[in-house]
């Protein structure tokens, strides 16, 4: 058999999973990333990775239950066999992860140690210390670097993936890529490529991502014709620590530990924290919710704080939004046994002591849901067909998208601890797949026509030249453009989003594009200009932005980390038992109607003369588990959660009476 | 430590930035001045970025903006390293008023000092990642097939691995270690890429392979499975630019930013590979 | 791991075990020897005979000594001084950026490496006169070195260090000495590392207190020797003379010392007289014995 050879795009989780499992299958990779692999993204996250395991099965737990708890966090959005399959093999993640050294923490006996993470009952996350992103990723970098000893694995680390490369009927045939070095373009023919280049945060200006989630990589593809698939899904953290070049994660334990929010009633009180009076501090938390107080759901948390800096204007800071998380009042001894680690980082980074002065607070960005449309091929068992070709395919063939970049898994809202899962579950899953695609083709990636290569890199060089050169005139700043493209999406699609001010976003953002389009960049050399790169990721970010915009415009209804007060279901108001039971039956119907609608996927397409996505809408596959409401928090959620099961059952019994008598 | 309070601190209006400059590998470097609005809360990767937005020097130059590299900005990815103020670090966990504490003066940047500089602030670190490959520092499974869950390992096992598993190859120990030189080479005329690039990895397998590297062969020598490779690490450790270049100056220890055991790691390569030695002189 | 037939130099090859030995020849003998000859030099003080029998005692291997003196000191002291010459050469020397005490104890480590090659450069040209050729010695004799004298070691040893004015030496001794025990003492705290001795930190603190103890008896032991050899003046010498030749002599006589004149003082008019006269001495002479 020739020498197969692919190109991995992207070395986090998914990339470096995927480079190892291909590399194990005899397949040659070139491994392309923006960073050295080792410093991607996926060492950020710290909480930990989920799985079902031998513990929580004797309390009840199994794989389906953790299969269900994803959908029924992801509001259903998520097709259900791809997310079966993940959960399916989530314990032989954690056992491979394990045999490679992963130094996961350990219980007495030398098991692996679990904790409880949000929407579960069951202590499935296992962790390494307060780094397990780290520690996974640096296993699978060690794996990946010992294949590229033996020779199987070329990395080409800060090399931009700039498209992939199409023949004549569209099949993807390699990738062209910029070494941000030399600025050299070059074409890497292959038999396929994957794209795993995580989240798109960017794109809000500061999150709690890296520097590198530009997103462009993705933009890219979709600009090439790939779909991109629930963009307006993205989850937004209630406490992170606005720090003036990214936006830091700070866990929520603080506020499990007793932390009270709150902001001095007066607009930007000048005055130090601890010189404001408790009577001219507003707790709003624990005044609009009595009952759980400043342990409200992260949902609620999130849009009440955004809720106060951003309509009540009472930031704390005039040129920054957030608001006080005070820990202060408790005894310092009690802080440092319970909340030790987290409160270092934010003196570490913030310079002041939490234990002396109220942490300063706000949502941020966190993670897409959203991304590359992929397909799959589902097994009769409901899961996914192992080996089958089109696994995370996306609609280019040969061009597979896989972790946070794709779309699967998370539908609406992501459950913690289970992103790392399906970036290394995607990884590990296609190797088979994308092997016997290769088989089943004719033609390798030494047969690609030498002109399609050349084409590819002849038009990215003129985009290239064009940037440096184009504009002499303009004084379009990139960086200055990019921090309004983020104040802007910020504002308009993060915790709360209401249509007219997305009408305006999308206005805004238009404007934005056209002078990004047109930036005069104070570096034009050819040796490792940053500005140029910069540049064309900005550019790249806007197809994405106005995909989230318009999905959320569209989307006229609450789903998940989508919310839209104007279409928020309302709670139940009679008193009457019987009425209540009206009003319930109707609240059901109308979360019926709503899912006819709105349980879709949203499918973009971009049309580059416009320089507009074009959406359309796809059903999910919601076969395995049926929709059902979430209610957290509604008043009459009994009475609702009542109805749905009777309608449900009668639906089952339906169901089973036809097969029966059929 | 207490808040600044601006009130009560007097802080400066402007902050002078120096920053040693470099076009590229080989050039000569030079130093330019730059001045930038005093925010409260600012570390050093704002400074940068606000100093890329600007583009100008102190005395209104236009010039290209300064080059550096970083990724996760909360000390976990290792991208931001460089010499602030004479002393490697982070950049990203660099406080700019915890930096004016020490010097009110000016922030001054240089690239790492033993590394090959790209442009400006950006050093090439390959070397660094070439000594985890002299090491073998990973484990040696069979396969990435499903066979079960990994050895037990006791939880002081765990506590021992997981500190040195947090190296994030930042390479500040390198920079600081007076016994890493660094070792830049130049392109031949009618070289090809291939040729050169195989003959810098011999230098750097020449080349001290560093604290780093020394520690993560400890690390993969105390995993269950990773010990199948235990004698191989060592022999690349008693190598060409293995432990012994080891002068014992311990700085690797003071300047890792995950305050990783460095010299315990080198102690304890120091006794494996005197075992090792003797071994081996008797197994022959 | 390299991808051609590249092959490191002879000296890369084998860097480990040349610098385990060189690491070791610090300690055993030179550490030791060190040690054992500062212990010797500061019995002086407890008077000329102690010493002179101590050094008796040493030269009492006679015709052996060489052997002893080149295996066990002069070619362990070229390899470890070359070795550690090539080793300061590579070494980046950062104390002055990066001011924390083991860098500086690493930087120490050097610079006392090189004054010690100095000053026992000096050290054995002065006592010692270094090679054994008449010529040689009469030549430098008049720069005032090659001056002990084992069968008078007190007195010649008193009376080379009054030379210069009395300051010129003890100046250069007091320095070559004190920084030879920092050398030797720290470097034995680097080897229990460098051998895997003490391996966490908090054994690595154990043992730099037990180096520093070390080091203060050791700094007192070669403060007495320096003290005993730089205090008495000339005419305490002359006195010490009489001594020592009351014991040869008497040694002589019961066989307990080879009668070896040119072990002994004369005037330098009289070496050259011998010269002239006893042309086998001569040649015996190339190959002396060391002092204490
Ligand atoms: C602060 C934080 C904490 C988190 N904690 C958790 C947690 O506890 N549990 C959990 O399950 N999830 C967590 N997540 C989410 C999780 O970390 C990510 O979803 C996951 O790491 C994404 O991995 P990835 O492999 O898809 O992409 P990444 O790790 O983001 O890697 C992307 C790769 O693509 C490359 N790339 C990007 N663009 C280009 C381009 N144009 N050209 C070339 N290469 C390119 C990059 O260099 C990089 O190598 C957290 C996220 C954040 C932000
Ligand atoms: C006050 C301190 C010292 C005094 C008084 C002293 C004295 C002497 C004397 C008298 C000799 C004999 C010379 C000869 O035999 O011709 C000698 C030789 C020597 N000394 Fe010292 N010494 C001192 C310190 C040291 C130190 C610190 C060292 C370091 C190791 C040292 C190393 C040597 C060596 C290597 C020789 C030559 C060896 C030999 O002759 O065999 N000395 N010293
Ligand atoms: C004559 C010139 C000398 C020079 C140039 C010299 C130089 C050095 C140097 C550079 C080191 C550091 C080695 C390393 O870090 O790996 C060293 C270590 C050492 N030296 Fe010397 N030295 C000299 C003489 C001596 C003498 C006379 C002694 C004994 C008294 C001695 C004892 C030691 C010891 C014990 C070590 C520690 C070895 C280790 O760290 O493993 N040195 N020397
Ligand atoms: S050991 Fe510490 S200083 Fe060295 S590379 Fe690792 S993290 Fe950086
Ligand atoms: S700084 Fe260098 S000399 Fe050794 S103890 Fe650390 S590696
Ligand atoms: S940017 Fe990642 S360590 Fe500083």
């Amino acid at each position: 058999m020739a020498k197969k050879r692919v190109v991995v795009v992207g070395g986090g989780l998914a990339g470096l999973s995927s480079t190892m499992k291909l590399a194990e299958l005899g397949i040659e990779v070139d491994l392309i990333s923006l960073t050295p692999v080792k410093r991607s993204h996926s060492v950020c996250a710290q909480g930990g990775i989920n799985s079902c395991n031998d513990q929580t099965r004797q309390l009840g737990d199994d794989e389906w239950k953790h299969f269900d708890d994803t959908v029924y966090g992801g509001d259903f959005l998520n097709h259900q066999p791809p997310v079966k399959e993940m959960a399916y093999w989530a314990p032989k993640v954690i056992d491979l992860m394990d045999r490679l050294g992963v130094p996961f923490n350990r219980t007495g006996e030398g098991f692996i140690d679990r904790r409880r993470f949000g929407g579960t009952l069951y202590k499935r996350t296992a962790f390494a210390g307060a780094t397990t992103g780290q520690q996974l990723l640096y296993a699978l970098d060690e794996q990946v670097r010992r294949r590229e000893a033996e020779g199987m694995v070329r990395k080409f680390e800060f090399w931009d993936f700039l498209g992939p490369i199409q023949d004549a009927s569209g099949r993807c045939r390699g990738v062209v890529a910029q070494d941000m070095v030399s600025m050299e373009i070059r074409a890497f023919p292959a038999d396929a490529v994957v794209v795993a280049t995580g989240g798109c945060g960017l794109v809000y200006g500061r999150s709690t991502m890296s520097v590198f989630c530009t997103g462009s990589a993705a933009s890219r593809c979709f600009q090439a014709g790939a779909k991109y698939a629930n963009g307006e899904f993205i989850q937004v953290h209630p406490t992170a620590i606005p720090g003036s070049d990214k936006l830091r994660l700070m866990s929520e334990s603080a506020r499990g530990e007793g932390g009270r929010v709150w902001v001095p009633r007066k607009p930007h009180d000048s005055r130090a924290p601890r010189d404001i009076p408790d009577s001219e501090r507003y707790y709003f938390l624990e005044e609009r919710y009595p009952e759980y107080g400043n342990l409200v759901p992260r949902d609620i948390a999130t849009r009440e704080i955004f809720d106060i800096c951003v309509n009540d204007g009472l930031s704390v800071d005039p040129e920054r939004m957030c608001v006080y998380l005070d820990l202060t009042h408790i005894p310092k001894a009690e802080l440092d046994r319970k909340l030790g680690g987290i409160l270092e980082i934010y003196e570490k980074f913030q310079g002041v002591d939490p234990r002396v002065e109220p942490m300063r607070i706000f949502p941020a960005v966190h993670y897409s849901m959203g991304g590359l449309w992929a397909d799959y091929v589902r097994s009769h068992d409901g899961g996914l067909e192992p080996g089958a070709p089109r696994n995370h395919m996306t609609n280019i063939e040969g061009l597979y998208a896989i972790g946070e970049c794709d779309y699967h898994y998370h539908g609406a809202n992501r459950l913690g601890a289970n992103s790392l899962l399906s970036c290394i579950f995607t990884g590990l899953f296609t190797g088979p797949s994308i092997s016997n695609y290769i088989e089943s083709q004719s033609e390798g990636f030494e047969d690609v026509e030498a002109s399609v290569l050349s084409d590819a890199v002849s038009k990215q060089q003129q985009r290239h030249d064009h940037l440096l050169s184009a504009n002499p005139d303009s004084d379009e700043n990139p960086y200055l453009i990019h921090q309004e493209l983020g104040d802007v999406m910020t504002r308009a699609a993060t915790v709360v989003r209401k249509n007219d001010q997305l009408q305006n976003a999308i206005a805004t953002v238009n404007e934005l594009h056209e002078r990004a389009m047109k930036v005069n960049l104070s570096d034009t050399g050819s040796w490792s200009n940053q500005n140029v790169i910069f540049a064309k990721s900005l550019q790249d970010m806007f197809p994405i932005a106005k995909t989230i915009l318009q999905g959320a415009l569209q989307r006229d209804e609450c789903r998940g980390a989508h919310f839209k007060p104007n279409f928020q279901k309302p709670s139940l108001t009679a008193e009457d038992p019987a009425e209540r039971r009206r009003q319930a039956e109707e609240w059901c119907d109308a979360f019926e109607a709503n899912n006819a609608k709105y349980l879709k996927s949203t499918i973009a397409e971009y049309d580059c003369s416009t320089m507009q996505p074009k959406l359309s809408y796809e059903d999910v596959d919601t076969s395995l588990i049926p929709p059902r409401p979430r209610l957290y928090g509604l008043v009459g959620a009994d009475i609702i959660e009542e109805v749905w099961k009777e309608r449900a059952k009668a639906k089952k019994d339906g169901r089973d009476l036809a097969e029966s008598t059929s | 430590m207490i808040a600044l309070d601006p009130a009560e601190k007097k802080r400066p209006e402007f902050i002078k930035v120096r920053v040693k400059r470099q076009d590229g590998p080989g050039k000569d470097p030079y130093w330019q001045l730059f001045q930038i609005k005093y925010e409260p809360e600012l570390n050093i990767i704002s400074v940068l970025q606000r100093i890329a937005a600007l583009a100008t020097t102190s005395d209104g130059k236009k010039v290209a903006p300064v080059a550096w590299d970083c990724g996760c900005l909360e000390e976990v990815c290792g991208s931001c390293t460089m010499q602030i103020n004479g002393r490697v670090r982070q950049s990203c966990s660099a406080l700019v008023d915890r930096l004016l504490e020490e010097n009110d003066d000016e922030l001054v940047l240089e690239p790492m000092s033993k590394f090959p500089v790209i442009r400006d602030l950006i050093v090439d670190r390959k070397r660094l990642f070439r000594a985890l490959q002299r090491v073998k520092a990973w484990v040696p499974v069979d396969s990435y097939y499903d066979m079960g869950s990994g050895e037990r390992q006791l939880r002081s096992t765990q506590e021992q691995n997981y500190p040195l598993s947090q190296c994030m190859s930042c390479g500040c120990c390198l920079d600081a270690c007076p016994q890493y030189g660094k070792i830049e080479l130049e392109q031949r005329e009618g070289e090809s890429d291939e040729a050169f690039q195989a003959r810098e990895l011999e230098a750097f397998d020449e080349g001290f392979v560093g604290p780093h590297a020394i520690s993560q062969a400890m690390l993969f020598n105390n995993h269950p499975t990773g010990k199948a490779l235990a004698g191989e690490r060592l022999d690349a450790l008693t190598g060409p630019g293995g432990i012994q270049v080891c002068g014992n100056a311990q700085n690797c220890v003071s300047v890792c930013p995950k305050e990783i055991p460095l010299t315990t790691s080198i102690a304890r390569a120091g006794r494996a590979t005197t075992v090792h030695m003797i071994k081996k002189w008797f197994d022959r | 791991m390299s991808d051609s037939s590249h092959e490191p130099s002879f000296f890369l090859k084998h860097e480990f075990a040349i610098r385990r030995l060189h690491s070791l020849l610090g300690i055993i003998p030179l550490g030791l020897y060190m040690v054992v000859h500062l212990t010797t030099n500061a019995s002086l003080l407890n008077g000329p005979e102690t010493f002179q029998r101590a050094v008796y005692l040493i030269h009492s291997p006679g015709k052996l000594l060489p052997l002893i003196e080149w295996g066990f000191i002069f070619l362990p002291l070229i390899f470890h001084a070359g070795i550690g010459i090539w080793i300061t050469k590579n070494a980046h020397l950062n104390s002055g950026k990066y001011q924390f005490t083991s860098n500086r104890r690493y930087s120490w480590q050097r610079w006392t490496g090189i004054i010690a090659l100095v000053y026992l450069f000096l050290h054995i040209m002065h006592l010692h006169g270094g090679f054994h050729a008449e010529w040689w010695l009469a030549a430098i004799d008049r720069f005032g070195l090659g001056q002990f004298r084992p069968y008078n070691a007190g007195s010649s040893l008193v009376l080379a260090m009054n030379l210069g004015y009395g300051i010129v030496w003890p100046v250069i001794y007091l320095l070559g000495v004190l920084s030879l025990v920092y050398h030797f003492i720290n470097g034995l705290w680097t080897a229990g590392i460098t051998w895997g001795l003490w391996i966490s930190p908090q054994a690595q603190a154990r043992a730099t207190k037990v180096c520093v103890v070390l080091g203060a008896i050791l700094t007192v032991i070669s403060l007495s020797a320096w003290a005993a050899a730089v205090f008495p003046s000339d005419a305490d010498a002359v006195e010490m003379r009489a001594v020592e030749d009351r014991m040869y002599e008497a040694g002589v006589e019961s066989g307990m010392v080879p009668e070896m004149e040119e072990k002994r003082w004369h005037d330098s008019s009289e070496i050259e007289e011998e010269i002239e006269i006893e042309e086998n001495v001569q040649v015996s002479r190339g190959q002396e014995a060391p002092a204490a």
